[in-house]
């Protein structure tokens, strides 16, 4: 039976899109044949960041209202087998999804797929919560920021109520809380909130944390999902977190800070010293 | 004695089991022997499935100023239409003094009298909550409590016609007597409420003195028109 991952946040720019394309390449990565689906329909931005921009010819909105099957507007991913890509529409609204639209959808795509991830738009609207409304999992992305963390509490909130699984009084969805963009030199200083801090407010089991590094940016400029960048700490925390995803227990790396060598030289002298 | 010595050990014979088998209950509202079994058979003619082998039980309450009642002949009728009359109750001595020389004990099973009314509350008024309550979500119990066992969080808010108990950590708003119920009051463990309210008297966070750490409870109350906070140790 498919599984329905949804990647939501309700503030924008947290890091949805970058976290759905590294979740859905590592899941194929490891053999589940995966499709990732953009929900954010008038703003596309998963083609790019998954680098197959130049192939869109159907979207998802086509395939709700007919006009193209499905197997047309399936991308596949050029850089792992199993992965394909159904991007959104660019020149209509979110209007144009409907639940009955997106049910059909995704009922085709549950036959032949194991896992389907939906990257939601940022927001609360339609298109917000018509990507949560089917889903069995919940990656809520937060950065370690007060307002960030509110507004996920307000997606937890919807999750628990607006969508399928809660109206149906079915077991809910289940919930993982990915923390990106993540600084532990700032939350040494005091300036970011701590891993701890989120969890305080939040509540839910931690899939991740992926720390603010450069390699994000670049992978998004060149269309290869930061997971791939296997030397990167980013790439590498998105790939501990699909193994967590999929129920290991992996210890959580790149959340203290790195001491520097001086400083690692002078604490080893004190240890002699004792 | 002690309690203990009443159950039955595993080498007895037999169990004592407690179980509430349906029970028909027969209320004779006019004593007329001579018309009962063409009624019966009339109503059991409906229903003959329901009514075969059903235990009955006679009820006297309306009748049990008339004095003697011919138990034997009663039975009979009962019997010849397949039913089986357990016992009788609502009775006055007399009459359940000659029920029971014909096998029929008096019982005390289902409601004693239409005098003693048991009413059954199906439903309190108090609300409960016991899954976090989220920013932007909002809980309101009318016309009783609220309890809330999760954490609340900044942004969600808590009303109550009654009083609010919060046991996990409450960063919304708590609004108690809503309708105007200066009594309500708010039970909580730490004080990092946005706002508390008891009948449209109101404190901000920032009006609250900080409470040090406690680990007993806080309760809020209205002193005439001022919030009070208290901890309750």
């Amino acid at each position: 039976m498919a599984q329905i991952i949804v990647v939501t946040s309700g503030k924008g720019g947290v890091g949805k899109t970058t976290t759905s394309a590294s979740i859905a390449v590592g899941l194929a990565e490891r053999g589940f044949k995966t499709v990732v689906i953009d929900f954010d329909i008038g703003l596309r931005n998963l083609d790019l960041i998954m680098g197959c921009e130049r192939r869109v010819i159907y979207d998802f909105v086509n395939v709700i209202r007919a006009e193209a099957s499905l197997n047309q507007a399936l991308i596949r991913d050029k850089h792992v087998t199993n992965l394909y890509i159904l991007p959104a529409s660019q020149t209509r609204d979110k209007d144009a999804l409907t639940v009955e639209g997106v049910g059909a959808v995704l009922d085709e795509l549950r036959k032949t797929f194991d896992y389907i991830v939906c990257d939601s738009p940022a927001g609360i609207e339609r298109g917000a919560t018509l990507a949560m409304y089917f889903a069995d999992h919940a990656v809520v992305v937060t950065n370690p920021e007060v307002s960030s963390v509110r507004d996920s509490d307000r997606m937890l909130g919807l999750l628990s109520s607006k969508t399928k699984r809660a109206e149906e009084g079915r077991e809910p969805i289940t919930e993982h809380l990915l923390l990106t963009r993540y600084c532990p030199k700032r939350v040494a200083k005091g300036d970011m909130l701590s891993i701890g801090d989120v969890n305080e407010i939040l509540a839910i089991p931690l899939l991740g944390v992926i720390p603010e590094s450069t390699a994000v940016l670049r992978a998004s400029n060149s269309g290869d999902p930061v997971i791939l960048d296997k030397e990167s700490d980013a790439g590498q925390a998105y790939s501990d977190a699909i193994l967590r995803f999929l129920g290991q227990d992996i210890p959580f790396r790149f959340t203290e800070e790195k001491a520097h060598w001086l400083k690692r030289l002078f604490s080893m002298k004190e240890r002699e010293a004792v | 004695m002690s309690a203990t010595s009443l159950v039955v050990n595993r080498h007895t014979s037999f169990q004592f089991k407690t179980s509430f088998a349906p029970c028909t209950i027969m209320q004779i509202s006019r004593y007329d022997l001579d018309v009962l079994p063409r009624e019966l058979m009339d109503i059991i003619s409906r229903a003959p499935n329901f009514f075969l082998g059903a235990p009955i039980v006679i009820d006297l309450e309306k009748v049990n100023t008339l004095g003697e009642i011919d138990f034997v002949r009663l039975k009979a009728i009962l019997v010849a239409q397949n039913l089986v009359p357990m016992g009788v109750r609502n009775g006055s001595p007399e009459q359940l003094e000659a029920a029971a020389s014909q096998g029929l004990p008096a019982l005390s099973i289902g409601k004693l009298s239409a005098d003693t009314p048991k009413k059954k509350i199906e439903k309190s008024a108090t609300r409960l909550v016991t899954s976090p309550i989220r920013s932007g979500m909002q809980v309101y119990a009318k016309e009783g409590d609220l309890v809330v066992t999760a954490p609340v969080s900044a942004g969600a808010e808590l009303l109550s016609d009654g009083h609010i108990h919060v046991y996990g950590p409450l960063r919304g708003r708590a609004m108690a007597g809503v309708q105007g119920n200066r009594n309500a009051r708010i039970f909580c463990r730490t004080l990092e409420a946005e706002l508390i309210s008891i009948a449209g008297y109101y404190l901000t966070k920032e009006d609250m003195q900080p409470m040090p750490e406690s680990h007993g409870m806080i309760q809020v109350y209205l002193d005439d028109k001022q919030l009070r906070i208290e901890t309750i140790s």
